[in-house]
C-alpha cells in the first residue's frame, strides 16, 4: 500500500461488512432497544408506584406528621426525576457537539466529582466522631435508652463500635478508590484535550 | 411514533431501518477507536444506546448521517478516556473481513483494510476523528462544521493526518 490515495482507501474502508455481520449488529441493537425501553418504563412504573403509595398512606393517615413525612418523600422523588432529566440532557449536549465540547464537559463533571468525593471522605471520619459524642452525651430517650442497652449486654457496643468502624473504614477505601479512578480519567481527559488544543494552535 | 419511540413523525426513521443504514457506519467508527474485540461489542453497544436516546434530538438541520456519525465518535472518545490500558492494536476478527467474489481481490482488500484500521488507530484522536470521516465519505464542508472548526483549519489538520497516516502505512508495508 504505497499509493497513497484517500478515494481508494475509502473504498478500501467502506467495504461493507458479511450479511451475518450486519445480522449480529441488528441483534445487538435490538437488544439494547428493548432494554433501554424496558428502562425507561420501569422508571416511569416505579415512580408511579412509589407515589401512589405515598399518596395513599397520606389519605389513609391524614395528620400532620404522615403529611411531613409524605411530602418530604414525594420531593426526593420530584428532585431525583428532575436531577436524572438534568443528567440526561447533559449526556445529550456532550454527545451533540464536537468532541472539544464534550472533552471539557466531562471533565467539569469529573472534577465535580472527585471535589464532592474528597469532601464525603473528609467528612467520614468526623461524622463518625460526631455520632460517637452524640450517643455518649446525648440526653433524649432514643439515645439513652439505647447507650443503657448496650452498655447491659457483654462486648455488644464493642461489637457495633467494631462494625460501624469496619464500615467506615470500607467507605473510606470505597471513596479513595473512586478518586483515584476519576484522577486517572482526567489526566487523559485533560491530555485529550490538550492535544485537540495542540492541533488548533497550528491551524 | 414507532413502537420503539422513534420514527413514523417528524421524519426520523424507525430505529431498526437505522441500524440497517448506518449500522455498518457505527461497526467501522468502532473498531477504529477500540481493537479488543470484548470491548468493541460494549462500545458497538453502548454507540447504539447513544444514538437511540439522542434520536428525539435530531433536527434536520444535518443529514442522519452526520447525526449518528457524531454521536458515534463522540461515545467512542469518551469510552477510549474511561479504559485504564492505552488501548491495544490486535488482528479483525475474520469474520469483520468483507466478502468479496474474487478470493484473491478479497485477500489484498482485506489486508489493506486491516493495514488501514491499525494505522488510524495508532492516529492522535483529532487527526483520527477527521480521517475517519472523510474515509466515511464525508465533504469537507460538513467535517468542518461537524467539528466546528474554519474549512482552512480542516484543510490543515487533513494535511497533517494524511502524512501521518501515510506515513504508517509506509511502516506497515
Amino acid at each position: 500500500m504505497n499509493d497513497f490515495d484517500l478515494d481508494h482507501l475509502g473504498d478500501v474502508w467502506r467495504q461493507q461488512p458479511d450479511p451475518a455481520e450486519l445480522e449480529s449488529l441488528m441483534r445487538s441493537a435490538e437488544a439494547v432497544r428493548r432494554r433501554a425501553r424496558w428502562g425507561q418504563l420501569v422508571d416511569v412504573a416505579s415512580a408511579l408506584v412509589v407515589g401512589g403509595v405515598v399518596l395513599f398512606l397520606i389519605l389513609l393517615n391524614p395528620e400532620r406528621d404522615t403529611l411531613v413525612v409524605g411530602g418530604v418523600a414525594i420531593m426526593f422523588l420530584l428532585f431525583g426525576q428532575y436531577r436524572q432529566r438534568r443528567l440526561r440532557q447533559e449526556e445529550l449536549r456532550s454527545l451533540t457537539g464536537t468532541a472539544e465540547e464534550m472533552l471539557d464537559q466531562s471533565i467539569a463533571r469529573i472534577e465535580a466529582t472527585v471535589r464532592r468525593t474528597r469532601f464525603s471522605l473528609g467528612a467520614l471520619p468526623a461524622g463518625f466522631i460526631i455520632g460517637l459524642i452524640f450517643s455518649y452525651f446525648a440526653d433524649n430517650p432514643v439515645s439513652g435508652d439505647l447507650m443503657r442497652r448496650l452498655s447491659a449486654g457483654a462486648g455488644l457496643g464493642a461489637l457495633i463500635l467494631g462494625i460501624t468502624a469496619l464500615v467506615v473504614i470500607a467507605a473510606a477505601f470505597s471513596l479513595m478508590r473512586t478518586i483515584r479512578r476519576a484522577t486517572n480519567e482526567l489526566i487523559r481527559l485533560n491530555s485529550l484535550r490538550d492535544a485537540y488544543r495542540a492541533e488548533r494552535a497550528q491551524e | 411514533m414507532g413502537a420503539d419511540g422513534h420514527g413514523g413523525d417528524g421524519g426520523i426513521p424507525p430505529f431498526d431501518r437505522i441500524v440497517a443504514d448506518y449500522g455498518a457506519l457505527i461497526s467501522r467508527i468502532a473498531m477504529s477507536y477500540e481493537a479488543d474485540p470484548t470491548l468493541r461489542e460494549d462500545l458497538t453497544q453502548q454507540i447504539f444506546l447513544a444514538v437511540w436516546q439522542a434520536l428525539p434530538s435530531y433536527r434536520a438541520d444535518a443529514s442522519l448521517k452526520t447525526f449518528i456519525a457524531r454521536v458515534a465518535q463522540n461515545r467512542s472518545i469518551s469510552f477510549v478516556t474511561k479504559q485504564v490500558r492505552q488501548p491495544q492494536v490486535t488482528e479483525l476478527p475474520e469474520k469483520l473481513e468483507a466478502a468479496e467474489p474474487n478470493p484473491e481481490e478479497s485477500a489484498i482488500y482485506s489486508n489493506e483494510r486491516r493495514m488501514l484500521l491499525e494505522a488510524t488507530r495508532r492516529l492522535p484522536m483529532p487527526q483520527r476523528e477527521v480521517i475517519i470521516l472523510v474515509l466515511e465519505g464525508f465533504d469537507y464542508s460538513e467535517i468542518a462544521e461537524m467539528l466546528d472548526i474554519a474549512p482552512n483549519a480542516l484543510a490543515l489538520r487533513l494535511s497533517r493526518a494524511k502524512t501521518a497516516l501515510k506515513k504508517m502505512l509506509e511502516h506497515q508495508a
